[in-house]
């Protein structure tokens, strides 16, 4: 399940670009959800663990990757930290739910990101309540950011 | 610094081209969209004044903002646009807000959150989106859109509760108006306490508050809107830009200045517009019968007349 916390948290990691910069592995990039997740988000394709494909910026390395994405991939591995997911936009929305689906995970949100139409589930520890769409998540979230 | 400026921002490969108008611009929306790169742009050629692929065509200098000593590299920037990238903290705290007080730049600053220390507008928050392509160099061109300002009613509106920002005259003007038809008008006293407010009332609602500055609250409130559809948003820039459009006082001069009033806002010297409609009301109005006092209300405003005048401003708002 995805857990979120609302609103500033101090042991969550602000900037999860300068995060990855010296945490990210070879093998994330190339891992297959990874790789998906880069061609959906950035519209690009992972050439080699090094090497990802552009379509505007060229050949570009990982460091490169947009902050949503990278942010994505910390999620995805770093399991046990928290990271600031307000550096995501609601294009990564589907794939926070993706990879919490799989195991458990905690973010920490500063804004109300869109987790679409469809029903989800989502553990806002602010208040400990689960919530499965938008409207029940913006009446409680809401009054965190 | 005031007035309107362009920035375009180019290398082989990318272009960015947009306007800033106020002193303070946000940038969000979708990942991959560009925002990071922009600024990255703006570092690249800043920090290689000898030679750099990126060109930064503007009639200001650009500089980016960030790291442990953003406070001393501001105290050196100066009439200057300043871009800020997400990532740094400091952009949310109290000691930033202080720090650009009374400075003469413009702010460009990357974030999703809202950034509850400072009065930015809800006209400045912009997304940024791929034009295409531009030139024989297959170069992306991208520029800005506004984040909010599409969701316009085309029908009449007549709420059952008004909910104000205002404590003051603006509070004591709709409360005054509501009140002639029955309409219940509360202060949020803040516009921090509007989500709460809005969600606690019955009815259908609106929220009024100064677009000027109401920049901050707009993601949680836009996305209460989505999910209810009983709650509506009125931005004008302020209640004294109301007061000002209404027509009351026929000086030429501020209709010139309502049409362009970046050209008249100094940001150092005006944090967020609403300051300065409020400044130019008291000016304009004074020694008048309608001289302006933002504590109290004058009660000439609740006359027949002055009230018809303001509230035909608020174009599909029926108030009664």
């Amino acid at each position: 399940m995805l857990n979120i916390y609302f609103g500033p948290m101090e042991e969550a990691v602000y900037n999860t670009a300068a995060y990855f910069q010296y945490d990210y592995e070879d093998g994330w990039i190339t891992n297959p959800e990874v790789r998906e997740m880069i061609r959906d988000v950035d519209q690009s394709v992972v050439l080699d663990s090094g090497v990802i494909d552009s379509p505007v910026l060229g050949k570009i390395p990982p460091v490169q990757l947009s902050g949503g994405v990278k942010t994505l991939i910390l999620v995805k591995f770093e399991k046990d930290k928290i990271f600031n997911a307000s550096t995501c936009g609601d294009n990564c929305a589907k794939w926070l739910l993706k990879i919490a689906d799989q195991e458990d995970r905690t973010i920490n949100l500063r804004h109300l990101m869109d987790f679409g139409k469809d029903r989800f589930t989502i553990r806002i520890l602010n208040t400990n309540e689960i919530v499965h769409s938008m409207k029940e998540l913006v009446s409680i979230a809401g009054n965190f950011v | 610094m005031k007035g309107i400026h362009k920035i375009s921002v180019r290398a082989k490969r990318i272009r960015f081209d947009f306007t800033v108008r106020r002193n303070i611009t946000v940038i969000r929306g979708d990942s991959a969209t560009g925002k990071t790169t922009l600024v990255d742009m703006i570092r690249q050629h800043i920090n290689n004044p000898s030679g750099s692929p990126v060109e930064v065509v503007c009639d200001k200098t650009c500089y980016v903002l960030e790291g442990a000593l953003w406070e001393s590299e501001l105290g050196a920037i100066h009439d200057g646009i300043v871009f800020i990238d997400e990532g740094n903290a400091f952009v949310s705290s109290r000691d930033f807000a202080a720090a650009i007080q009374n400075t003469d730049n413009y702010y460009v600053i990357v974030t999703r959150e809202g950034l509850n220390n400072l009065a930015y507008s809800t006209e400045e928050i912009y997304g940024i989106h791929s034009a295409g392509k531009y030139g024989s160099l297959q170069q992306t061109y991208n520029e800005f859109y506004r984040i909010y300002g599409e969701d316009v009613y085309t029908s009449s509106l007549r709420p059952d509760v008004v909910i104000t920002e205002d404590t003051n005259s603006g509070y004591e003007f709709f409360s005054s108006v509501c009140g002639r038809n029955g309409t219940k008008c509360e202060s949020a006293q803040g516009k921090s306490n509007m989500f709460r407010l809005a969600q606690q009332s019955q009815g259908h609602v609106l929220l009024v508050a100064d677009g000027a500055a109401f920049g901050p609250q707009m993601d949680r409130i836009m996305k209460l809107i989505g999910e209810n559809h009983t709650v509506s948003l009125y931005v004008p820039e302020s209640f004294e830009w109301l007061i000002l459009k209404s027509g009351l006082f026929s000086d030429h001069r501020v209709g010139t200045i309502l049409k362009n009033p970046a050209d008249y806002i100094e940001s150092s010297q005006y944090l967020s517009w609403e300051r300065f409609f409020t400044a130019l009301l008291v000016r304009e109005s004074h020694g008048t019968y309608l001289e302006y006092n933002k504590r109290k209300l004058n009660p000439n405003y609740l006359k027949k007349n002055a009230i018809e005048r303001i509230i035909a401003v608020m174009d599909k708002i029926d108030l009664g």
